[in-house]
């Protein structure tokens, strides 16, 4: 397909474009149409970029291409448009491997908001991208050389199937390094499908009566309920 | 009573390793990928044992848990039977 026939066959606005409250308000799953029922198997080939904030021009273009060594591949530079009182921006892009980008806006003019303050704190933390390595040698190179060159990077720390190192950048944003330590196969999808069933049984449960899960243990348990029927049925 | 389901994975096999050397537990495998270790007293697994650094360790009962913490340490986990509902 000719790349301008995307535009050509869409309609030039949508409530995402033309209807401002929409951007903040909740999607009701319960309305949407689920994939199965129209057979469309949409599929994603990895990540093309992530992007954040920055309010520190210099220190991010710094710390990115010269102490990391990633090499700038991409800068926009744009008058700002769309919504109304959008800023003059930069929007910039380090590559991160396999196509993918690290990206930045930089809005002129403009002051970090408090709400971007960097938090000690495993809510804020938990926005982040894992960027990947594949050998063992390579998560070693990046800790030992990353405090070599300055940056404190946590301890290796494996999760299961993952091992990971932290560190983080000049704005504040957690980043991860992490080499797969074995690919995941049926029996995990399945493991993961009975682990958030038996959360969610519980969740609803609980709602309905005016509470909530407030351990795992509590969905261990339903879990071993899950797997018993899932291991006994025929 | 108690019952611990374990995926069939690398990450968790020295569960069972460690439950086979335990006289009172019975092990079973199921064809669809988990272990059912099952015992009439309590079990206890040590950390070491398992070879487990902690964010592996924190999630030991991911595969199933038909039983109770009694006690849930660094180093030691001890699981005791419950009347508790699944």
């Amino acid at each position: 397909m000719e790349r301008d026939t995307l535009h050509a066959k869409a309609a030039t606005t949508s409530a995402y474009s033309s209807n401002r409250a929409y951007r903040t308000e909740e999607v009701e799953v319960a309305n949407l149409k689920p994939a199965k029922l129209d057979g469309v198997e949409l599929k994603l080939h990895g990540v093309d970029h992530t992007a954040r904030p920055t309010w520190k021009l210099r220190e991010t273009v710094e710390f990115y291409r010269d102490i990391l060594g990633l090499p700038l591949v991409h800068t926009i530079s744009a008058r700002g448009w769309g919504q109304e009182g959008h800023p003059d921006f930069l929007h910039f892009f380090f590559d991160a491997g396999k196509g993918a980008t690290i990206a930045f806006f930089y809005y002129l003019g403009t002051d970090r908001p408090d709400k971007f303050i960097p938090e000690d704190h495993y809510f804020y933390s938990a926005t982040h991208t894992a960027w990947s390595v594949e050998t063992p040698e390579e998560l070693q190179r990046w800790k030992e050389t990353l405090e070599k060159r300055g940056i404190t990077v946590s301890p290796y720390t494996r999760h299961e199937i993952l091992e990971s190192i932290y560190f983080r950048d000049p704005n504040g944003y957690p980043i991860e390094v992490t080499l797969r330590l074995r690919d995941v196969h049926l029996l995990d999808a399945k493991d993961a499908e009975l682990t958030l069933a038996a959360a969610i049984e519980l969740e609803d449960e609980l709602a309905a009566k005016g509470t909530r899960v407030m351990d795992i243990d509590t969905v261990w348990r339903r879990k071993a309920k899950l797997v018993e029927e899932f291991i006994k049925a025929a | 009573m108690v019952v611990v389901y374990v995926l069939d994975v690398a990450e968790f096999s020295e569960i069972v390793e460690s439950a086979r050397r335990k006289p009172d537990c019975r092990i079973t495998k199921s064809d669809k990928g988990y272990y059912r270790i099952e015992s009439d007293g309590d079990i206890v697994f040590n950390r070491k044992e398992l070879k487990m650094k902690p964010a592996v360790w924190y999630g030991l009962f991911t595969g199933g848990l038909n039983g109770e913490i009694a006690e849930f340490g660094r180093e030691q986990v001890r699981v005791i039977g419950t009347n508790r509902p699944l």
